[in-house]
């Protein structure tokens, strides 16, 4: 496969990523977009680790990796430390900040 | 039409659906168990790229790990029970900690300041990955010569990264206790 065929689907996964982000109102599910969007960009760093014949792309997937679980441990705190406060995590409603 | 053809075309529908699936649906678990299958279609890519260690990680760490993380979070939202109170009964292992940063500290230090990350930079210089897994003798060997001969701060740095994260987490999730108040 050319290396046009991965990075279309990388696209389209982050794509899809970037979408969920923006339309969907619960945290947890934005955080999975997020998720998503990190992987299509793997997805990429791998494709070009491959057709490159470099294993630059390899390292950068491994530090994308631990960056993104460090995300989701801080960001899993900060979510739960929210639903103890109000018990609702509709980020809609979110608006205490609002000026 | 080739075998990797046919993985590629397969895959690709199964990483999109499952993308699509996270966004779309309206249970919180599902669009968790749709994303565990995104990452293992990935996963499965990175395989057909040639790329078997970050392959096996991305099972082991993300679609493992971090997703069992997840899901905790998604179907334990409700908080219940209280947190222990009284005296930190662990306070050794302050000493213990803070020896063993000093240690770290000391050999980072020393590593860097005789050049020994640079120049091992200069000579593994992995420019050629085929070239590199033939001479290492492996997939992991080659990564890992890649990873600590030409980006060893960068890797010690994703150790702080973690135990910051790590002791924020701790912080961000901990109950107030009496000192607090």
């Amino acid at each position: 496969m050319p290396l046009s065929a991965f990075l279309t689907v990388s696209g389209v996964l982050f794509a899809i990523g970037a979408l969920g982000v923006l339309v969907r109102k619960n945290p947890l599910i934005m955080f999975m977009s997020i998720e998503l969007m990190l992987n299509a960009v793997n997805l990429s760093f791998m494709a070009f680790a491959h057709f490159l014949d470099s294993a630059q792309g390899w390292i950068f997937v491994f530090l994308t990796l631990t960056v993104a679980a460090a995300e989701v441990v801080v960001g899993l705190a900060i979510i739960v430390s929210i639903f103890r406060s109000r018990t609702n995590i509709d980020v809609d409603e979110l608006n205490s900040l609002k000026g | 039409m080739l075998f990797s053809q046919v993985a590629f075309y397969v895959l690709a529908v199964i990483a999109v659906a499952s993308a699509l699936g996270v966004v779309l649906n309206r249970n919180a678990v599902y669009s968790m168990l749709s994303l565990i299958l995104n990452l293992l279609s990935l996963a499965l890519f990175f395989l057909l790229l040639g790329g078997l260690f970050i392959a096996t990680i991305q099972v082991l760490i993300y679609a493992g790990a971090v997703m069992v993380l997840f899901l905790f979070v998604v179907t334990m939202l409700t908080p219940g029970g209280q947190a222990p109170q009284g005296d930190d009964p662990l306070r050794w292992q302050w000493g213990a900690g803070i020896g063993m940063g000093i240690i770290l500290v000391g050999a980072l230090a020393w590593a860097g300041f005789t050049g020994a990350i640079s120049s091992d930079a200069k000579a593994a210089g992995v420019s050629s990955l085929t070239s590199a897994i033939t001479a290492f003798g492996g997939n992991t060997e080659a990564f890992g010569m890649a990873l600590f001969h030409g980006y060893s701060f960068p890797f010690e740095i994703t150790g702080l990264l973690l135990v910051v994260a790590a002791l924020g987490a701790v912080t961000l999730g901990r109950r107030p206790t009496h000192a607090d108040e």
